[in-house]
């Protein structure tokens, strides 16, 4: 597996942004904040880079002229996540 | 952080992913009320619903396409609150969004030909009740659907019966009766985890 994905799986938020993601469709800001359990500071920073990776989409647009930003996964981001999740059952 | 905390970490996001049926419920209950009460006023006073062939068209079209715009404005508003969509919420929007496509065609078609489009959409909503009921392992809305199909082949065989009465009864054991029993379930088993 792809040492650079392995590496941005490796922290806890990011590993558990991209769990999430996998099972839903589309994602708001708030709702990973609560699933994360995370300040809003670190989980931008975590997700710019999971976006940075191309793991993760990260979609802005206005709704009632206030910002809101949705996230989803990737096809990439799917395909890591399963050959990290398959890597790690093979370990146990 | 070691493989074990790495699996369980997995393991928590995904049994924090929740499917909320309260608004399915809510939807169904709402169009049950709606339907029931239109056929109803209907039956009871024909003379204002049928004062002319335009008003009859209008009272049938006008408010199910009010009571549209209501429920997709209501879908949206607890889907922005709830923050995500997962894959059930998506095949359940899809499937409802199609019968309302389906159900604008038929109407329009009915109103082409000139025919009663009662029982060609009530049984477009027991395929719709009996999938859905079976995509969330929710026996009443199979059941109630089930029902709602039989119930308008039946009526396909008795020409003579009052399409009002029927759209009342179907519509009540199709969708209100499974609508409300969804709808007041307890949260705990509202949810569909993966």
């Amino acid at each position: 597996m792809n040492k650079e994905i392995e590496k941005l799986l490796f922290n806890p938020i990011r590993l558990k942004t991209i769990s999430f993601l996998m099972s839903v469709e589309t994602c708001t800001f708030k709702a990973l904040l609560e699933i994360t359990d995370s300040t809003k500071g670190n989980l931008s920073i975590q997700l710019k880079k999971l976006n940075e990776g191309g793991l993760i989409n990260i979609e802005k647009y206005f709704q009632k002229s206030y910002p809101t930003t949705d996230y989803s996964i990737t096809n990439k981001g799917r395909k890591s996540f399963e050959e990290f999740y398959n890597q790690l059952m093979s370990f146990k | 952080m070691t493989k074990e905390e790495q699996l369980s970490i997995i393991n928590d996001a995904i049994k924090q992913t929740k499917t909320n049926l309260k608004p399915l419920g809510y939807n169904l209950v709402f169009w049950g009320v709606v339907i029931i009460s239109m056929s109803l006023f209907h039956y009871f006073f024909p003379q204002i619903v049928q004062y002319s062939y335009y008003s009859s068209v209008i009272y049938w079209v006008l408010i199910p396409v009010l009571g549209m715009f209501y429920t997709t404005y209501y879908n949206i508003k607890t889907g922005t609150k709830i923050g995500y969509e997962t894959q059930l919420d998506r095949v359940i929007r899809i499937i409802w969004s199609v019968f309302g496509l389906a159900w604008i065609f038929t109407v329009g078609i009915s109103l082409i030909y000139n025919v009663n489009p009662v029982q060609d959409i009530l049984f477009l909503l027991g395929i719709v009740l009996v999938m859905s009921g079976l995509i969330i392992k929710f026996r009443n809305i199979t059941i109630g659907g089930i029902g709602l199909l039989i119930f308008t082949v039946y009526t396909y065989y008795n020409p003579g019966i009052n399409l009002l009465l029927v759209n009342v009864i179907g519509i009540s054991f199709g969708m209100l009766v499974p609508g409300l029993s969804l709808y007041f379930q307890k949260s705990d088993n509202l949810q569909l985890r993966y």
